[in-house]
C-alpha cells in the first residue's frame, strides 16, 4: 500500500464529495428561490414606505416571508393566491398594479370565506404565477378571463335572480331562446342528440366554445350541430353561460346564499310554493286567502316578514301554513309583494295563461326552436334528410296530424329519419322521444300550441 | 509529506475516549489492522478481509449490482421522506403531489430523486443481470444466487409498478389500468389476479391502498431481505466470479471428507463452498482500502447522478386521474411497453405465453446450462450459443419496448415520433 495509490483515492473522494456537495447546494438554492418571495419582499417594502410612524414601521418590518393560504374545506380547496396577492383585502391598495391590487366587491365575498379560485378558477395550490393562473400543461382549469367572470356567479346564485350578474342572465336568455335544449340536456331537461351540458364549463375553454357555436364541424369533426348565427354580444353571453355550467354544487354556507333577495326571486318563489292556490292577483288565483293586489299599501314589510316566518304570530287563527322560508326567501317574497303594483306579474302567472300560451312556453322551454325554428316557422339544415335536407317546419301540423297522433309523435320521437340518399350518412338530427321529460299535461298544451300555428284563413293543403 | 486534512481530523477523533469506544480498530496502519478493521466492524464484516484483484476491475463488473443496491438505499431514504406527506386516498394523493411541488421544502427534489432512482434501478438491475449472464457468472456454485437475482429483478418491477399508481394522476391511473389488464390475460387465474390486485374491477380507492401497502411495506421488506441473502451468497459462493487463471479458485469443502482426529475452528466447519482466503497471496489485496474506498466512491457517484437528474428534471405529473377520460393511447409504464406491444399482436401469446416462458427460462437457466466453461470472462467463445440466444431475446425485448414507447400513437397505430400525430376525432 503506497502513499501514492491512497492519494489517488483521496483526490477522487474530494472531487466526488465536492460534486455531491455542490449539487446539494444547487438543489437547496433552487428550492429556496421561489418567485412568491420576491412579491412578498416588494409588499413588505411598500408597507415600510407607507408607514407613517415608528410603530407602523416596526410592524411592517416584521412582516414574515411565508406562504399564505386560505383553507376552504367546504369547497374542497386550498387557495394560496394570497401568497402573492397580499393586499386583496386592503382597500388602500386600490389601483395598485398586480399582484398587489385590492379586490373590489370584497364586502359581499370576503376572501377568507370564499378564497379565490371558486370564482376565478386556476390552480389554488400553486405558488408560481404560471401554475396558479393555470395556463400550463396538464392543468385543465385555467383562470377565467375577466370578461367571463360572471359565469362563476351561477355556482351559487340563480342566473335570473342575480342583479349583479346581468351577463349571466343574458346568457341564459340566449340559451333558452336559441332552443339549445332541443338537442342538449341541461339540468336534466333537454334532448339527447348532442352531449349533456351539465359540466361543459369545466371541460371547455372560452375559445373552444365560441368556435363551436360558429362552426361546430371545425372543433368537433362530424358534428351534426347547425352553425349558429349569434351577434357578437350574444355569442359572448352564451359562451359565458356555458362556462357557468361546471356541475359544481356549493355546500352549506354558500348554498344558503342561493336566493338573492329581490323581486325576481320573490316571483319565482311565489309560483313555486303555489301561493296562487289561496291568494289571487288581478283576479286570478284562489279565494281562501285575501287578494294580494294592494297588499303593499295595506301591510308593512316588517309585517310581511313576520307573516312568512310565523303566520300565527301576526294573524291569529289563520289557516296559512308555516312554510319554513329562509330569511333570504322571506325577504325576496316581501320584495315581490311590496313592488307588486309596479309590475305586470299577473300575466306571467301560470294559471293566467290559456293552453296555447302555455304550450308556447313549453315550446320555448324545451328547445323545440333549436331545430324547428322560432314559432315553428322553419327548420335548420339536416343534411341528407328527405325533407329537403331541413328539419321540417311545424306550421302545418294541424293538416297532417290529429291531436293524439301529434302527441304520440312528441312522446315517442322518431329515431330514424328517412334519408334523401341512402348511400350518404344518416341525417345527424332526429326527433328525440320526449316522453318522461315533458309532463303529460304540458304535452297537451304543446299540442294545442302547435295546432294553433296554422296561418289564419289558410285552406288545408291536402 | 503532510497528511490529508480529513485524515488527520479522523486520527485525532479516534484517539479520543469516544472514538476509541466506537471504533475498536482505528484507521488501519498495518496489514494486521486492515484485516482487523474488516472483521471487527458490523458493516464491514459482511465483506472479506482480502479480495481478489480481478474482482476490483471496473471493466469486469462495472459495479452494476452495487449501483442497484445504492439506488435501493436512495429510494428507501427518499421514500420514507415522501411517506411523511403522502396520503393513500384518491381525494388527497394528487393534492399531496401538488403540495410537494409548491410548498414543501425540497419536496419536489425528493420526489424527483425517487422517480429517477426508480427508473434507474430498473435499468441497472437489468444491466446487472446482463453482466452476470455474459460473464457466465450464474454457473456452479452460483446457480441459486442467479435465481435470487431473477426474483429481485421481478421485485424491482413490482416496486416500480406499485409506486407508479401513487401520484394518482392520469399517467398513473391509465398505466396501471393497462398494466393490470395485461395481467388479466393469464388463463384461468388472470381475471381473478386482476381483481385481487385492484380490490375490484377497476382502479380505484381499493387499488390505491393495496398498491400503497405493497409499495411501502411488503415489497421493500421482501426485497431488502432478498438483497441481504443475495449479497451474503456472493461471499459464500466465493466472491465475484472470475476465470481460473485469476487464481484463488473456490474450494468445495465437504464435511465428510474432513479428518476426524482434529479440532476445528468454526470457519473450517462451514458447509459448502467458501472462499479460500490467502491461498495465492499475490492475487489478493486487502479489502481496506482497495474495495471499501472504491465502494464509497461509487456511492458518491450514484448519489451525484441521481441528484443531478433531480435538480434539473422534474418527475412527470399529469392531470388528476379521471376514470372517464382515457388518454389515447393509454400506455403501461415503459418497462412493460414491450409486453403491451406483444399484447397488441396477441393477448394470449404476448401477454401470457411469451413472458411466462421467459421468466421460467431465466429461473431455470443455471440448471439447464450444463456448459461449465467460460466463467469470469465477457463473451467467452465457449458460450457462443448461450450468448447468441440471450442477445437475440434481449434485442427483441428492447426493440419491442422502443416501438411501444416511441412509435405507437392513437389506437396503438404506427406513429413516427418525429411526425405530428393526426388530429384525433373527439367523441362527444
Amino acid at each position: 500500500m503506497t502513499k501514492d495509490s491512497l492519494r489517488k483515492f483521496y483526490v477522487w473522494f474530494t472531487v466526488l464529495g465536492l460534486l455531491v456537495g455542490g449539487l446539494v447546494v444547487l438543489g437547496y438554492y433552487r428550492d429556496e428561490d421561489r418567485e412568491w418571495k420576491d412579491y412578498q419582499r416588494k409588499y413588505a417594502q411598500e408597507e415600510i414606505r407607507r408607514a407613517s410612524n415608528p410603530q407602523q414601521r416596526a410592524l411592517a418590518e416584521r412582516i414574515p416571508i411565508q406562504i399564505r393560504q386560505i383553507l376552504l374545506p367546504d369547497l374542497n380547496r386550498v387557495d394560496r393566491c394570497t401568497t402573492c396577492h397580499l393586499a386583496v383585502d386592503d382597500p388602500s391598495y386600490g389601483g395598485y398594479p398586480q399582484p398587489l391590487a385590492y379586490h373590489p366587491l370584497h364586502e359581499q365575498h370576503p376572501v377568507e370565506k370564499f378564497g379565490c379560485t371558486v370564482c376565478h378558477r386556476g390552480q389554488g395550490r400553486a405558488t408560481t404565477a404560471a401554475d396558479a393562473h393555470g395556463n400550463v400543461p396538464h392543468w385543465d382549469d385555467a383562470m377565467l378571463p375577466l370578461k367571463y367572470i360572471q359565469a362563476s356567479c351561477g355556482k351559487c346564485h340563480q342566473a335570473a335572480d342575480n342583479p349583479g350578474a346581468p351577463e349571466l342572465a343574458r346568457g341564459q336568455q340566449v340559451f333558452e331562446e336559441s332552443g339549445c335544449r332541443g338537442c342538449h340536456k341541461l339540468a336534466g331537461v333537454g334532448g339527447l342528440i348532442g352531449p349533456e351540458l351539465d359540466k361543459v364549463g369545466a371541460r371547455r375553454s372560452p375559445g373552444w366554445l365560441k368556435e363551436h357555436f360558429l362552426s361546430p364541424g371545425t372543433v368537433t369533426p362530424g358534428s351534426g350541430m347547425p352553425p349558429q348565427k349569434f351577434s357578437e354580444p350574444d355569442l359572448d353571453a352564451i359562451t359565458l353561460f356555458m362556462l357557468s355550467q361546471v356541475g359544481e354544487t356549493t355546500p352549506g354556507y354558500y348554498a344558503s346564499m342561493k336566493v338573492i333577495p329581490g323581486v325576481a326571486a320573490g316571483q319565482r318563489l311565489f309560483q313555486e310554493k303555489g301561493c296562487i292556490g289561496c291568494h289571487s292577483i288581478a283576479g286570478k288565483g284562489g279565494t281562501i286567502g285575501p287578494a294580494l293586489d294592494d297588499v303593499g299599501s295595506r301591510r308593512s314589510p316588517e309585517w310581511m316578514m313576520q307573516h312568512f316566518r310565523e303566520p300565527q304570530a301576526v294573524t291569529s287563527g289563520t289557516v296559512m301554513p308555516k312554510f319554513g322560508f329562509t330569511e333570504e326567501e322571506a325577504r325576496a317574497l316581501t320584495d315581490f309583494l311590496v313592488h307588486l303594483h309596479e309590475q305586470n306579474v299577473a300575466s306571467s302567472l301560470p294559471s293566467a295563461m290559456n293552453p296555447v300560451e302555455r304550450g308556447h312556453e313549453v315550446y320555448r322551454n324545451y328547445g323545440c326552436a333549436g331545430c324547428h325554428g322560432p314559432e315553428g316557422k322553419g327548420g335548420v339544415p339536416n343534411p341528407n334528410a328527405k325533407t329537403a335536407q331541413l328539419v321540417p317546419d311545424l306550421i302545418h301540423v294541424a293538416d297532417g296530424y290529429t291531436n293524439d297522433e301529434l302527441k304520440e309523435r312528441i312522446l315517442k320521437g322518431q329515431r330514424e329519419i328517412t334519408p334523401l340518399d341512402p348511400n350518404r350518412p344518416q341525417p345527424p338530427l332526429y326527433m328525440p322521444a320526449w316522453g318522461g321529460i315533458i309532463k303529460d299535461a304540458q304535452v297537451d298544451d304543446l299540442v294545442a300550441y302547435l295546432m294553433s300555428l296554422k296561418p289564419k284563413g289558410e285552406e288545408s293543403g291536402f | 509529506m503532510k497528511e490529508f486534512l480529513p485524515k488527520r481530523i479522523w486520527q485525532w477523533f479516534e484517539r479520543t475516549r469516544v472514538g476509541r469506544s466506537i471504533f475498536r480498530v482505528g484507521l488501519p496502519q498495518s496489514n494486521l489492522e486492515r484485516a482487523q478493521a474488516m472483521v471487527s466492524s458490523f458493516l464491514l464484516h459482511m465483506q472479506p478481509a482480502k479480495v481478489n484483484r480481478h474482482s476490483l476491475r471496473a471493466s469486469y463488473s462495472f459495479g452494476l449490482g452495487l449501483i442497484s443496491l445504492y439506488l435501493f438505499l436512495i429510494l428507501t431514504f427518499t421514500g420514507v421522506l415522501l411517506m411523511f406527506y403522502y396520503v393513500p386516498s384518491t381525494d388527497h394523493a394528487y393534492n399531496v403531489m401538488k403540495d410537494l411541488q409548491f410548498v414543501v421544502s425540497a419536496g419536489l427534489i425528493m420526489r424527483n430523486m425517487h422517480r429517477w432512482a426508480a427508473h434507474l434501478m430498473v435499468i441497472f438491475v437489468l444491466l446487472h443481470m446482463c453482466r452476470v449472464f455474459y460473464t457466465g457468472a450464474y454457473k456452479r456454485p452460483r446457480e441459486f444466487n442467479w435465481v435470487l437475482g431473477v426474483g429481485l429483478f421481478l421485485l424491482t418491477l413490482g416496486l416500480s409498478f406499485t409506486g407508479y399508481l401513487l401520484p394518482w394522476d392520469q399517467l398513473a391511473y391509465w398505466a396501471i389500468t393497462v398494466g393490470t389488464n395485461i395481467a388479466a390475460y393469464a388463463p384461468y387465474i388472470g381475471p381473478e389476479l386482476k381483481y385481487v390486485m385492484l380490490g375490484g374491477n377497476a382502479v380505484g380507492q381499493e387499488a390505491l391502498i393495496r398498491f400503497y401497502a405493497l409499495h411501502v411495506i411488503v415489497l421493500p421488506a421482501i426485497a431488502g431481505f432478498l438483497i441481504a441473502v443475495h449479497i451474503w451468497r456472493v461471499r459464500k459462493d466465493g466472491g465475484l466470479s472470475r476465470p481460473d487463471e485469476a487464481g484463488d479458485t473456490v474450494q468445495q469443502v465437504e464435511l465428510s471428507q474432513l479428518p476426524t482426529s482434529k479440532t476445528y475452528g468454526l470457519m473450517e466447519l462451514a458447509r459448502g463452498t467458501t472462499p479460500q482466503v490467502g491461498r495465492n497471496p499475490e492475487d489478493e489485496v486487502f479489502a481496506w482500502p482497495h474495495l471499501i474506498f472504491r465502494e464509497l466512491l461509487l456511492f458518491l457517484l450514484v448519489v451525484a447522478a441521481v441528484l443531478f437528474l433531480a435538480v434539473f428534471w422534474n418527475a412527470p405529473l399529469e392531470e388528476l386521474a379521471n376514470p372517464v377520460h382515457p388518454p389515447n393511447p393509454a400506455k403501461a409504464p415503459w418497462y412493460f411497453l414491450g409486453l403491451q406491444e406483444l399484447v397488441s399482436y396477441s393477448a394470449f401469446w404476448g401477454g401470457v405465453v411469451v413472458p411466462g416462458v421467459l421468466v421460467l427460462a431465466l429461473v431455470l437457466l443455471p440448471y439447464l446450462d450444463h456448459n461449465r466453461k467460460g466463467v469470469g470472462r465477457w463473451f467467452a467463445r465457449d458460450r457462443v450459443v448461450a450468448n447468441t440466444i440471450f442477445t437475440v431475446c434481449l434485442v427483441i425485448a428492447i426493440v419491442l419496448t422502443i416501438i411501444g414507447t416511441l412509435f405507437r400513437g392513437p389506437n396503438w397505430s404506427w406513429q413516427e415520433p418525429w411526425k405530428k400525430p393526426p388530429a384525433v376525432t373527439e367523441s362527444h
